[in-house]
């Protein structure tokens, strides 16, 4: 929301300066974004007639134009579409510096012509955004004066205006509140003694008729004859400009005038595009079609509110409308006009609709068709609903001055404006909540500039109504922030609160494992949720069943079902580099959302740039994860198992106390090639991992007994089964059982392995004697041979 | 003969070469031995006289031999350190070093800075819904703060949470006041993305509720948090804003040290409030009061460590993740 501070000076008289008011609006919850200072006209520039236009002789498209601005008058080539006799505007004479352009305009010859100068569009001048034609001026610009003169330079705050202050879409509104911190008198345009309101009960000519009151709860219309529209007159086009708007013409900058002044938005009609002086506002059809003013065709949904006017004259019989279905939209209440229905050049009688629609809906409206207007934007707030009368004659008085129009005597006004109820208030709650000392009598005095209506009630109990325009006041908490609000949050002391509350311990963002992977030279990174589907099928992830609606883009469109594609894509990123450690922990989105970590190894885990360093396997990703386990006192067990992603002997199952929560693996070759990698390995586990606090176990003793003992398998007998076959039949001494070496090749033949066991038997209370740990061993090479594995000597 | 069997024993170039002049003179027929095999022949007054000679020649060599062999052992250790040298130059062979994300290390030295004044960490899922993030925070549907939140509904009609926000909502239905809790976690905007804008960033969120909370007790912790993270003195600003499941509802800001430019700026970081009376409402309370404040920790980790495009944090550029080594 732009506010130029000229116009709040209008409102507020003598005001402090830009710095305060700025920090005064911040200081009200209407922070002030930036300060824009707007250019005047630069100085030299002449109002000026065209009193000639003709071609180019040498040029298409260019024009030769004589100009007479008072005494002076000049030939200047002009390649403006709307150059034409009769327009006043503006000519930049020879030597005139325009500092929109960074550049002074010299005379010169174009094509073979020459030109006294330039005429200027609206930008070339700096005053606003618009090319595509010459500034338009209008009878009050005198030729031959300094355009600076009129059209001066101009502070502007832009405002960010939060959804709640529907108030503060209005000029009116900002200076409210500054009225009521400032301690200032306000002059409201809509309260104006000489504006007419209109009588209802005079007849001029127009019907309304509300079909959805729940949706259009108050609707006016005003006759205005005899309007010239024409070109604004530079007042107001620099009010207009100021707004950030591109001023169009007198009947239109007008009513955004208003708009943006009283927060009001409204429309005007071309009397004879009513048939029958008939309006109508109601649900749309199935199927029907409306042309807006933004030349976008749209297709209604019965949902959407129209404005109609009968097909037939015969059909604008009032008390019949409703029954008609031959009447067509001609705009979209709230949010846009159609084309065609609205003022034109030759319009003459306005038909103004000043209305009040339902918030919910007209947002529903807007965001179906996807537009932003002006107009929704205040409407979906929610409008003060009793300003519709008052802005419509503020926009009537408006069009009397700067169009020549008349105003009727008679005014359509459907529906009645219902009081928001008044709120129970303790002027002892702002203490309360907020420990700001406000005495009641204050708070009282604030409440009342504001515009709320206080009645004392009983003792510390106020019955305390807001004013029409608040309508984002409807319970206490409201109250003891704008009495906060205008007492001031600055003066908000810091304290801390005594409460019993002792917070359990815990790790919920598994702190203790990125420390682990940190420490052991992972790199933690973060990817995004989202990913696109043919990245998960290339890492062969499982589908996504989470999709989104309006995805940013095909690789976000749906959320990850693993973590391991998402360090995959870093790791293909990280090309360049050979070794790679990285870890992530994150949510993935399968049947439930479940939180994870996923590791990725590639390359070396010890490094020197002189030296071999020690190439990453399987073993040393194996690893990583037996550290975890090691320092969070839990068993890791590895089983082979094969999965997607993986390669089909290098895959396993990670089992965590016991509890299967993940994979380990080599990445499959394939999946590795579709992410232009080499060998890589990933883990992916499912959080939290169990963590066991160490209890010490008192030091052993007894010394240990060590017997080894090589043992030939065939492949395909795993160490795990192995150890689980010899462990059983070892007696009650054995403490450890370890292979130390494996062995494949010619000395134990194709499809076998030897595996070097390492046993350690210890007896609690005594030494074992030999005799006794051979008993065991015995057992061991029986249960070996049984099992028809050879015993290697 | 004394002369040149020192000559010989300090000329043994090592141990070897050592033992064979002591064979050569002290050993069985070494010199020194075979003279005192002359000693029988001599008369008993000459015998003493050149026994003695011949026990003090042999006691000097003994010594010289000793002397030689501790000299020679000496020289093979420091041979020996000489051939151990290392060229401490190189470079070391080591696991690389790891490093938390940068987000990680601001989010855990925020949680430790709130675990210190007595908050109660918890999480909460990602895939929210409606009720959730919306609803039950006093977002009523078709509400134009919802414009705010730009959010990114899923086919099922579920969204990604737009704020860490919902976990009030859960938090307090599974517990009873009074509670300090702060709610790390990612968060989801569907806007445009660019150098200081993601899809996806994280927030901390802090709730406290019991049976008379304050504005002052919100200002207080949230002046606590900018002490414990930017040091004594350090000075928050309060300025009225709107969020829908506050009221009152605040901005608040903190006058800092720009660590780029040394400028002492307010650093805007995000919303706070007291507890809305629906949102208390949603979650069956009353009689108690809450405060709640809220705030990314990308823009204070771009800010505080010179981070100029928000997307650097998600890419994986281990050449910058390795930046992030030891900044906490």
């Amino acid at each position: 929301m732009r506010v130029p501070v000229g116009a709040l000076a209008e409102m507020l008289g003598e005001l402090p300066s830009v710095d305060e008011i700025v920090a005064t609006l911040d200081g009200l919850g209407l922070p002030v974004d930036a300060v824009l200072e707007l250019p005047g006209a630069p100085r030299g520039v002449l109002v000026a007639d065209l009193i000639d236009v003709r071609p180019h002789p040498d040029a298409d498209g260019l024009t030769v134009v004589r100009v007479r601005a008072g005494e002076r008058e000049a030939e200047v080539v002009c390649g403006a579409p709307n150059a034409r006799v009769g327009l006043r505007s503006a000519w930049v004479p020879p030597g005139t510096t325009l500092p929109a352009l960074g550049q002074t305009i010299e005379a010169r010859e174009v094509r073979g012509v020459r030109s006294e100068g330039m005429l200027a569009s609206p930008r070339e001048l700096g005053l606003f955004d618009h090319q595509g034609g010459l500034l338009v001026l209008g009878d009050d610009a005198r030729a031959g004066s300094e355009l600076a003169d009129a059209w001066g330079p101009e502070t502007v705050l832009e405002l960010e205006i939060t959804p709640n202050r529907a108030d503060a879409t209005g000029l009116l509104g900002v200076a409210r509140d500054l009225a009521a911190k400032l301690l200032l008198s306000l002059r409201d345009p809509s309260r104006s003694e000489t504006l007419d309101l209109g009588d209802p009960d005079v007849f001029d000519g127009l019907h309304v008729e509300v079909a959805d009151p729940e949706r259009c709860p108050r609707f006016t219309l005003r006759r205005i004859e005899g309007v010239r529209v024409g070109p604004s007159p530079v007042w107001l086009q620099r009010r207009v400009a100021a707004f950030g708007l591109r001023p169009r013409n007198n009947v239109v900058d007008v009513t955004n005038l208003v708009t943006f002044e009283l927060g009001q938005p409204s429309h005007a009609y071309d009397v004879r595009a009513l048939t029958g002086g008939v309006l109508q506002v109601r649900r749309a059809r199935a199927e029907e079609r409306l042309r807006t003013l933004g030349d976008d065709e749209l297709a209604l949904d019965p949902d959407d509110l129209v404005i109609a006017t009968p097909e037939r004259a015969a059909d604008a019989a009032p008390g019949r409308l409703a029954a008609a279905a031959g009447s067509r939209a001609v705009g979209l209440a709230g949010v846009i006009g159609g084309a065609g229905d609205s003022v034109r050049d030759d319009t003459s009688d306005v038909a103004l609709e000043v209305a009040h629609f339902d918030p919910v809906g007209v947002r529903r409206t807007a965001r179906r068709h996807k537009l932003h207007t002006d107009a929704h934007y205040r409407f979906e707030r929610g409008v003060d609903p009793a300003l519709p009368e008052r802005a419509s004659a503020r926009i009537a008085a408006l069009l009397a001055e700067v169009a020549g129009g008349t105003p009727h005597t008679g005014v359509t006004v459907v529906g009645t404006v219902r009081a928001a109820p008044a709120i129970d208030f303790r002027p002892s709650r702002v203490a309360w909540l907020t420990t700001l000392e406000v005495s009641a009598d204050t708070q009282r005095a604030m409440l009342e500039r504001l515009g709320c209506h206080v009645t004392i009630v009983g003792d510390d109990a106020w019955s305390v109504a807001p004013p029409s325009w608040r309508v984002d006041l409807g319970i206490e908490e409201d109250l003891i922030e704008e009495v906060a609000r205008l007492h001031g949050f600055e003066h908000i002391a810091a304290t801390v609160p005594n409460l019993a509350f002792v917070p359990p311990a815990g790790d919920p963002t598994h702190r203790a494992l990125r420390d682990a992977l940190v420490e052991n030279g992972f790199l933690e990174t973060i990817s995004y949720a989202f990913t696109g589907a043919a990245e998960l099928a290339a890492a062969r992830a499982p589908a996504a069943s989470v999709v989104l609606t309006e995805p940013q883009g095909v690789e976000r469109a749906v959320l990850r079902t693993a973590l391991y594609p998402g360090l995959l894509a870093a790791a293909r990123l990280n090309h360049a580099e050979r070794d790679l450690a990285l870890f992530e922990v994150g949510r993935v989105f399968g049947a439930e959302e479940r939180e994870r970590v996923a590791l990725l190894l590639r390359g070396r885990r010890l490094v020197a740039p002189w030296r071999a360093g020690l190439e990453v396997d399987f073993f040393v990703a194996k690893g990583v994860l037996e550290q975890l386990a090691e320092r969070f006192g839990a068993a890791l067990e590895l089983r082979p198992a094969a999965a997607d992603h993986l390669h089909p002997h290098a895959a396993a199952e990670v089992l965590w106390d016991g509890r299967a929560v993940g994979q380990l693996g080599r990445v499959h070759p394939e999946v590795a090639a579709a992410f232009e990698l080499g060998e890589t390995f990933v883990a992916e586990l499912e959080l939290p991992l169990a963590v066991h606090a160490p209890a010490l176990t008192p030091l052993p003793r007894q010394p240990f007994a060590e017997r080894d003992l090589a043992v030939i398998v065939p492949q395909g007998v795993t160490f795990a089964e192995l150890r689980g076959a010899l462990a059983a039949v070892a007696g009650p001494w054995l403490i450890s059982l370890e292979p130390f070496d494996v062995y494949e090749g010619e000395q134990v033949g194709e499809g076998r392995r030897s595996l070097a066991l390492r046993f350690r038997f210890r007896h609690a209370e005594r030494s074992l004697a030999d005799a006794e740990v051979e008993a065991c061993m015995k057992e061991v090479m029986q249960a070996a041979r049984a099992a028809g594995y050879t015993l290697r000597t | 003969m004394l002369e040149e069997a020192l000559a010989e024993i300090r000329s043994a170039p090592d141990a070897r070469a050592l033992q064979q002049v002591r064979v050569a003179w002290l050993g069985r027929k070494g010199r020194v031995t075979e003279r005192l095999k002359t000693l029988g022949g001599l008369a008993p007054e000459e015998r003493r006289a050149a026994g003695a000679e011949i026990n003090a020649l042999k006691q000097a060599l003994e010594q010289a031999f000793d002397e030689r062999e501790h000299e020679l052992e000496a020289a093979a250790v420091q041979a020996q350190l000489e051939r151990e040298r290392v060229d401490v130059t190189l470079p070391g062979l080591r696991p690389a070093a790891g490093a938390h994300h940068l987000l990680s290390q601001v989010m855990h030295k925020l949680t430790d800075v709130f675990r210190t004044l007595g908050y109660e960490v918890v999480v909460g899922p990602e895939l929210e819904d409606d009720h959730h993030n919306f609803e039950a925070l006093n977002f009523p549907p078709e509400h134009p703060a919802r414009d705010t939140q730009d959010t990114f509904w899923t086919s099922d009609g579920r969204l990604l949470r737009t704020h860490t926000s919902p976990m009030q909502v859960r938090y307090m239905r599974d517990h009873r006041p009074p509670f300090k809790v702060v709610v790390p976690g990612k968060v989801f905007r569907n806007e445009a993305v660019d150098t200081t804008h993601e899809a996806q960033f994280h927030q901390l969120e802090a709730l406290v509720v019991g049976e008379r909370i304050t504005m002052a007790d919100m200002r207080g912790a949230i002046e606590a948090m900018a002490v414990a993270l930017f040091g004594p003195g350090t000075r928050t600003r309060l300025q009225p804003t709107f969020f829908p499941f506050v009221e009152p509802g605040a901005e608040f800001a903190i006058w800092w040290t720009h660590p780029k430019t040394g400028k002492e700026e307010w650093l805007e970081l995000g919303g706070c409030g007291m507890v809305h009376p629906n949102v208390f409402r949603a979650v069956g309370y009353e009689g108690v009061t809450g405060f709640a404040f809220g705030f990314g920790l990308e823009r204070m980790a771009m800010v505080t460590y010179g981070v100029a495009d928000i997307r650097d944090l998600y890419r994986g550029d281990v050449r910058v993740l390795r930046q992030f080594r030891g900044v906490a």
